[in-house]
């Protein structure tokens, strides 16, 4: 056995072996890589794309080199700092190295970037009579008051009922699901089974089938062209996927805390507020956040129920802008687009970490 | 209240004849005689909704999620979060303006982005116009887009939560990345992937409001699916009784499938018995 072992034909070198092992590794992980780059790509670049052409857009067509430019910054910078990543060894050396390539990228974004880029896009924010403003700017004839362009509310109103709309629905759904949730996970009440079965399948009904009679409702009790209105609704269908994630939170408390609370002369109330509430308040962000970014984005509802523009909410004005003014000035469609995605964006950034918690943490996503 | 209110009031329009007056004169069941033997577009319209959701659950919301998981959780954390946010960024940016990127992208003239990629690096002449060659293709990928970060985030977290020696032991016995995917991955994500398709086919039968905006169901019919079609002709043609009968048959099909969907959760967890009762 041992002499088998020895011989000269089935010695294996294991140096070399490990060697051939870690390239097929890096090799494998440069191919996942490669692929989920290629598959993102598609994904990333129209949103780059609409960024670039809002703040550089000048005589409203379409450049896309200013996309390639920025681009020819970016996926190095990117690329460096990935690099640099993974051979630098200590946190001092890594330190350096992303300032180094910050600095080269800041140079470089400066010099090929920074010159094309400026705000003229982003007009719709001050003037209310953009749409005219634009059409004239374009054809170089002084049009007067029949331009044609829609009376457009201001951006700021728009944005403002999108706010209340969004914001009112965040507080409702919190509030409500909050004390639901807490009720279904700790009490035991006659119903309680069949409730939360219920509470399954609304989650999954389909709303969007109930359109048709929904309309009808709201105007027969006179909510119809209210934002309130199209609030309630929202909220309805919002409530029973918020309550579901709110129920999967407190059962992850321990009994005990509230028990301990109790014990030490707290009542129900003030232990379900000083204690409980802020055990879950992962649980609380991430719906407020999600409900917030549903109501945000909300455009089939507001576009049927709501007809009226001085209800328009910014999904509508969104809408609008680009039907009226979409062959006419580019720039400015995109302008609006950064405006309107951008809360979406910053607060899908700030959250992410709690709502991939309630994908996980919770019964579903 | 906000689901039961909603249906009776359905089934009872269901019997009028409503047109846009909102008036009701008398109450008939000639609307489920249409729906059965008078509208010569339906069969059409369902065949298109067959399509495109077994194409959509196909190619994006299982395949395709699945693909994402795998990938995702076989490199480094912070890369795969990378990763994972990319796909989730259509669902969360705003469906108006996610759209609104695809028109712009598919723009049959030269100043759409796709036509000048395949213009200037693949050295086609002539503009390609998918709005009105592939509709259908396009109404499958713009919501593919967006299904599969879905499937992604569900299969992320079940193999997440796949106990780690069952990897080590596989190794250890000799096999290799795919193998391991073959005999351990793939039958713990069993449940998973038939929730997300129940779950996923549901969604994809009522919803339509991305393909309201991307192609308003044209050119002509071509585009337009069952929940659509209920919206379009409520809607658009004001046949507000026509459009709740056609609505009650997908609230059925919804309940259905809701129910189906049911098996897929771990019941026993949920229903579990407070621990403590204190009143």
């Amino acid at each position: 056995m041992n002499a088998a072992l020895d011989s000269p034909q089935t010695r294996i070198s294991w140096d070399r072996l490990a060697v051939r092992a870690k390239w097929m590794r890096r090799a494998k992980l440069g191919a996942i890589y490669g692929f989920l780059i290629a598959v993102s790509v598609p994904v990333l670049l129209p949103f780059f794309w609409m960024a670039s052409v809002a703040f550089s857009s000048k005589t409203g067509t379409v450049d896309t080199i200013i996309l390639w430019r920025s681009m020819a910054v970016l996926v190095p910078f990117v690329l460096a700092c990935w690099i640099c990543s993974t051979i630098g060894t200590t946190a001092r050396k890594m330190f350096f190295g992303y300032a180094a390539i910050t600095v080269v990228a800041v140079i470089a974004f400066v010099v090929f970037v920074l010159p094309d880029l400026h705000l003229g896009n982003f007009i719709f924010m001050t003037e209310k009579d953009f749409s005219n403003t634009v059409r004239e700017r374009r054809s170089g004839v002084k049009l007067g008051d029949f331009a044609g362009g829609i009376n457009f509310p201001s951006v700021w109103s728009a944005a403002a009922n999108s706010l209340y709309l969004a914001g009112g629905q965040t507080l409702i759904v919190c509030t409500v699901a909050s004390l639901a949730g807490y009720y279904l996970s700790r009490f035991k009440f006659a119903g309680r089974a069949a409730m939360l079965r219920t509470l399954l399948v609304l989650h999954a009904f389909p709303v969007l089938t109930l359109i048709v009679p929904l309309f009808l409702i709201l105007n027969f009790i006179g909510l119809l062209d209210q934002l309130l209105g199209v609030m309630l609704v929202l909220v309805g269908f919002e409530l029973p996927f918020a309550i579901f994630i709110m129920k999967g939170f407190f059962d992850a408390v321990p009994w005990e805390i509230e028990m301990s609370a109790m014990t030490d002369g707290a009542s129900r109330r003030q232990a379900f507020v000083r204690i409980v509430l802020p055990q879950v308040s992962n649980g609380l962000i991430a719906i407020g956040v999600f409900s917030f970014i549903r109501g945000w984005e909300e455009y089939i509802f507001v576009f049927t129920f709501l007809i009226d523009n001085v209800n328009w909410t910014m999904s509508l004005y969104m809408f609008f802008v680009r039907d009226d003014i979409m062959g006419i000035d580019f720039g400015l469609v995109s302008a609006v687009g950064v405006f309107y995605l951008a809360p979406s964006l910053v607060l899908y950034a700030v959250a992410q970490k709690y709502l991939m918690q309630m994908t996980i943490g919770g019964v579903k996503g | 209240m906000f689901y039961v209110v909603p249906v009776i009031v359905d089934i009872v329009i269901s019997f009028t004849d409503m047109g846009r007056s909102l008036a009701v004169h008398e109450f008939t069941t000639k609307q489920y005689v249409k729906v059965f033997s008078g509208d010569r577009r339906l069969p059409q319209v369902i065949g298109l909704t067959f399509i495109y959701v077994l194409g959509t659950l196909a190619f994006f919301n299982v395949t395709f999620g699945l693909v994402l998981a795998l990938l995702t959780t076989s490199i480094p954390k912070t890369s795969a979060g990378f990763f994972r946010g990319v796909w989730l960024l259509p669902r969360m940016s705003p469906s108006v303006l996610y759209i609104f990127l695809w028109i712009w992208v598919i723009n049959p003239s030269e100043f759409g982005l796709l036509n000048q990629i395949l213009e200037n690096v693949f050295g086609v002449a002539e503009p390609v116009d998918l709005m009105t060659n592939a509709p259908i293709a396009l109404i499958i990928f713009s919501n593919g887009f967006i299904g599969a970060s879905m499937g992604m985030i569900i299969f992320t977290s079940a193999i997440r939560s796949i106990p780690e020696h069952l990897f080590h032991a596989a190794r250890v016995d000799g096999a290799g990345g795919l193998a391991v995917v073959r005999h351990i991955t793939l039958p713990a994500l069993r449940w998973p992937i038939s929730f997300i398709t129940i779950y996923q086919t549901l969604s994809l039968t009522v919803s339509f409001e991305y393909i309201l905006l991307l192609t308003k169901g044209g050119p002509f019919f071509d585009t337009t699916v069952y929940a659509l079609y209920i919206y379009r002709r409520a809607f658009e043609n004001g046949q507000y009784a026509y459009g709740a009968a056609l609505a009650l048959f997908l609230i059925v099909i919804g309940i259905v499938l809701a129910m189906l969907g049911w098996k897929f959760f771990d019941m026993k967890k949920l229903l579990q018995e407070p621990r403590i009762e204190v009143n």
